[in-house]
């Protein structure tokens, strides 16, 4: 890419304002992790009381298109070959994400677990609401985008894109890790 | 870093887009300032009507107490009385100090001062306001519900500020307001720490700026860290209120596998400390600039000022845990708590010694902006010393939550704040509208907030050394508290008294900006001072600066022996003219 | 709220007030500013460390004030025309700010830490071993009481015969009491100004305080943590009685127990077995 010295300019400004804009939404998850943390050092065993099927099998398939989308975001930022297919397919993942979330909610119910059970409940419910608020307001940053890349493809910067990008890859990372958490450990 | 100017925009032309949805950050600025002076009335008159039901327990409140409580004959009923202390200590922090100092001054200043046309992100910039209003309506609207607005004081500590101990809406809307202010003020951060890292003018290194852009720069950069921390607190806190998490209800994890009230004041207090900072950083660094300016001497210890002002925002991020002492956390964590807060006063120490410094055989002229500061370095001094006793673990088992913590906290935060903020607001009174403020109503002013601002904070101390504790409706059940009835009258009438002092600083206020217009425009640098926004006219043009300044000096150069300009001061787009 | 309320609490105002003012007349300036009698063994601790950092804050602020009103006298643009140009940047300026610095670090902060870690760790948070002297009283807090438990004639807790008061501490005079205390909904905070001590009950978790009382007498247990509408009402009495007078008020409290205790009702239920977590 060809960036005369302006674009040069606009690159670093957006970049450290995009810094500390992660930097924000990072300590808000940051903070609800501490309070993870805070929780778990609290108790001997974990979890505190024993839950009953808590599901497994959507938080990973909620996980695989996390990470799909991300590696597809990445193919069409950096790969110039079927740009638009990898753009349209980090969005179709994001929804599946979002559907995935859904239907772990609803699995959850179903098993009887509910929001007002305990703690690990709560934190199960909050903290994948709190992320799914991000990805839903993640998804519509991305079909703005598409807009530029679809319709107005002259206004499309390279700048657009690198910022959506970041947050999308930043929501995944915040995904993996609650995933763990939550999930895994 | 390379600089690339802004283009200059066409100059707004409706009313809507000159004083509404205005990008203009000078317009922006003042939007803050009279966002924040109606708040600081509001939290004014509850101060006022707390200490009424201090001092004269039973007796209506004069003038509008009959029209507002009606059904106790004009008495403060307990309910409000909770409800006064809450709102008053949320407003005063959250929308008077807050838009003020960083909102309005934060908006002026740093563009003017580093010599840009704007903010980098003006949209950004008004939506930063407008975020703002809303969550203020919506703070003001909780006050109007059937069941009132919130009554845990501003802490809203858990299990209070659940909805075992609060029912109705009005904590709620305190939650959700105070997350949009934290929306809002995160897009204040982001917007000014980029604009002063990308935006300055050539020449403007970091150790050019004036120190009031570094005071500002330094609380946005905790803003965008510790604020977060807060909203998510808030959320959490929303979760429990309204979708029935547990996260804070009672019943310890190990046992009940519920939540943990203390969860919140640790999450509170990480945040909580950082932002007593966060209100004061900017008042500094105002100080430190009017001091030199006014001494007419460069700030002495530039450098140190900066570098420590850098030490105490790093070291406010790990001192939380004071705040928790009587929560009996782990001994271990309680002193290294204890000695990372001891810590503080070594920075805090030095750019005290810096201040004194600047004054030392300067030529002091003692504009109202400089009694201001002045007062600042006073009121500083006692507020600063004062945080040593409850540091101390064994002397906060007595005074924790009593009303020395009150004096001490107010002397901080409320009394060196609104003395730097009105310093500010007479300095750049004239950059920012056009006209100076008359400077003998703002003696008068400063002498009359000045001398029952002590009163009031004094007597709070005094009244906690002799064991009176906070929130109390009726201090006088107990029993060892009779004899400290005397004591609160008098910080009841320093309380009204320094009320009543502010209509000096309103007149002058308003009559400067709108009863004035026959009066001829201040010239552009009325104070002779040779930071960047002295060489632009008064009021200054929506653009700025017409040529982007080129800097070649620091922010104080005053008083050089060898100036051949007939001034004793040198524009920092001026070379720096060598002593030997 | 209803008129009756409303009258209630001009009574007690009035009442409040007339107390205040009868008692309290001859009071000087001076001893009104005090705090409440101290009655505890560690107390002086607190107000050692109190007023020597008071001595060394004075002596710090009136160098403050010395720069602040002397700097203000002798270099006013009257006095002194021509301010020196220095930036204060030089070796020895540096030398003396960062020595300022050093010094206040050194005579305030270092000996506050050490002294509080130490009254800390030696007595306030020093918990005596448990036997058959210590007084041992569990603290129940709930909107806008205390309550307080005795273990009873068996020395067990949690049982039939615990005596339990309302707002009515009782403890005899020179011996070692032990608090354990939790809360039923709110954060309260147990303060006892006449011991110079507090600990928060907090709901879900045990604070435990000890402290003892070298003088017959009544005082008062407040709640320091905000608590609700009707916080500033959560007074409690302590009386501090002779050894003897203790011990037969202990003894009456016991038989009443043992015969009136309905073991059914939910003001018997709270407790918990000493020393539990």
């Amino acid at each position: 890419m060809n960036i005369d010295r302006s674009q040069e300019m606009k690159f670093i400004q957006s970049s450290v304002a995009m810094t500390v804009t992660l930097c924000s939404f990072a300590m808000l998850f940051a903070t609800m992790f501490l309070g993870y943390f805070l929780v778990r050092s609290s108790v001997s065993v974990w979890p505190p009381v024993e839950i009953q099927g808590m599901p497994q099998g959507l938080p990973f398939l909620s996980t695989l298109a996390i990470v799909l989308s991300s590696v597809s975001y990445y193919f069409f930022e950096h790969k110039t070959g079927g740009k638009k297919v990898n753009f349209v397919l980090t969005i179709v993942l994001g929804i599946s994400f979002l559907i995935s979330q859904w239907l772990l909610w609803a699995a959850l119910k179903e098993s009887g677990i509910l929001v007002s059970d305990g703690m690990v409940p709560s934190m199960v419910y909050a903290f994948t609401w709190l992320h799914a608020a991000h990805i839903a307001a993640a998804v519509f940053l991305l079909l703005w985008l598409g807009f530029y890349v679809f319709v107005r493809t002259e206004k499309l910067s390279p700048l657009k894109v690198i910022n959506v990008g970041k947050f999308w890859h930043f929501l995944g990372v915040v995904w993996i890790l609650m995933y763990l958490l939550i999930f895994v450990l | 870093m390379a600089f690339v100017e802004q283009h200059i925009h066409d100059a707004p032309t409706s009313f809507w887009s000159k004083y509404i949805c205005s990008y203009d950050h000078k317009v922006i600025g003042k939007q803050f300032l009279w966002f924040g002076i109606f708040f600081l009335l509001v939290g004014g008159l509850m101060a006022v009507m707390i200490r009424w039901t201090l001092a004269f327990p039973g007796q209506p409140f004069p003038v509008i107490g009959q029209l507002m409580f009606p059904h106790t004959g004009g008495v403060v009923p307990p309910d409000t009385y909770a409800m006064l202390f809450t709102m008053h200590g949320t407003i005063m922090i959250f929308y008077a100090i807050t838009p003020i100092l960083i909102g309005a001054f934060g908006n002026f200043c740093i563009p003017l001062m580093i010599g840009a046309r704007d903010m980098i992100f003006p949209t950004l910039n008004m939506l930063s306001f407008w975020f703002n209003m809303a969550s203020g309506i919506l703070l003001l609207g909780s006050l109007c519900l059937p069941l009132g607005a919130a009554a845990g004081g501003w802490t809203s500590y858990p299990t209070l500020s659940t909805t075992l101990g609060q029912q109705g809406l009005g904590q709620t809307m305190w939650t959700i307001a105070l997350f949009l202010l934290g929306v809002s003020s995160t897009m204040g951060a982001v917007n000014y720490i980029t604009t002063i890292i990308t935006l300055r003018a050539p020449g403007m290194g970091y150790f050019k700026m004036p120190l009031t852009v570094w005071g500002l720069w330094l609380t946005s950069i905790l803003n965008a860290i510790f604020i977060p921390v807060l909203g998510a607190g808030l959320l959490l806190l929303t979760c429990d209120r309204i979708f029935g998490t547990t996260f804070f209800l009672a019943g310890a994890a190990a046992t009940s596998g519920k939540g943990d009230p203390i969860l919140f004041q640790h999450v509170f207090w990480i945040f909580g400390h950082p932002e007593v900072y966060i209100l004061i950083l900017p008042a500094w660094g105002i100080v430190s600039d009017l001091l030199s300016f006014f001494a007419r001497k460069p700030a002495f210890g530039y450098k140190m000022t900066a570098l420590s002002l850098s030490a105490i925002t790093v070291l406010s991020t790990v001192v939380y845990g004071h705040h928790m002492y009587t929560t009996q956390m782990s001994p271990l964590l309680t002193q290294s708590f204890m000695t990372l807060t001891m810590l503080i006063s070594i920075p805090s120490a030095i750019f005290f010694a810096n201040w004194l410094g600047t004054l030392w055989k300067g030529s002091i002229r003692f504009t109202s902006p400089m009694l201001f500061s002045l007062g600042v370095v006073f009121v500083f001094g006692l507020g600063g010393l004062t945080g040593l006793y409850l540091a101390s673990t064994s002397i906060d088992l007595y005074l924790h939550d009593t009303y020395f913590v009150v004096g001490h906290f107010h002397y901080t935060m409320a009394a060196s704040v609104l003395l730097g903020g009105f310093a500010g607001i007479y300095f750049w009174m004239p950059k920012m509208f056009g006209r100076s403020m008359n400077e003998c109503l703002a003696k008068i002013h400063f002498w009359t907030t000045m001398i029952p601002l002590n009163g009031i904070f004094t007597g709070m101390m005094i009244m906690g050394y002799a064991g009176m504790h906070r929130r109390l409706y009726n201090p006088f059940i107990y029993d060892f508290m009779h004899k400290l009835m005397p004591m609160n009258t008098f910080v009841t009438w320093c309380a009204i008294a320094m009320g009543l002092a502010q209509s000096f600083f309103l007149y002058n206020f308003f009559k400067t900006i709108f009863f004035s217009k026959n009066k001829p425009l201040a010239s552009a640098n009325p104070w002779e001072v040779g930071t960047l926004e002295w060489e632009i006219p008064s009021p200054a043009p929506h653009y700025n600066f017409k040529e982007i300044p080129v800097v070649k000096c620091g922010p104080h150069e005053f008083g050089n022996p060898n100036l051949k300009t007939g001034r004793d001061f040198q524009y920092q787009t001026e070379e720096l003219v060598e002593v030997k | 709220m209803n008129f009756s309320f409303v009258e209630r609490l001009n009574g007690l105002f009035a009442q409040a007030e007339s107390v205040a003012d009868t008692a309290t007349k001859a009071l000087s300036f001076w001893e009104r500013m005090m705090p409440p009698e101290d009655i505890s063994s560690s107390g002086h601790l607190i107000m050692w460390l109190f007023n020597y950092t008071t001595y060394v804050n004075l002596f710090w602020f009136s160098l403050v004030c010395l720069g602040l009103f002397g700097f203000s006298y002798l270099y006013s643009q009257k006095r002194h025309k021509k301010a020196f140009y220095t930036h204060g940047n030089e070796k020895k300026h540096l030398l003396i700010t960062a020595l300022i610095g050093l010094g206040v670090f050194l005579s305030v902060d270092m000996v506050i830490t050490k002294v509080s870690s130490r009254d800390i760790k030696e007595v306030f948070w020093n918990f005596p071993e448990d036997s058959e002297e210590l007084v041992k009283v569990q603290v129940y807090a709930q909107q806008w009481a205390w309550n307080f438990r005795y273990a009873g004639r068996d020395g067990e807790f949690n049982t039939a015969d615990d005596v339990v008061l309302l707002n009515d501490l009782v403890i005899p005079v020179n011996k070692k009491v032990m608090v354990q205390m939790t809360s039923k909904d709110v954060i309260h905070s147990f303060y006892l100004p006449n011991v110079r001590l507090k600990a928060d009950a907090i709901p879900g978790r045990f604070a435990k305080l000890w402290f003892d009382a070298n003088k017959v007498g009544e005082y008062e247990v407040a709640c320091a943590e905000m608590c609700g509408i009707h916080h500033y009402l959560m007074k409690g009495k302590m009386t501090v009685l002779s050894q003897e007078d203790y011990d037969s008020w202990k003894n009456e409290q016991e038989d009443i127990a043992i015969a009136t205790n309905d073991t059914e009702s939910e003001n018997l239920r709270w407790g918990w077995a000493w020393g539990s977590k």
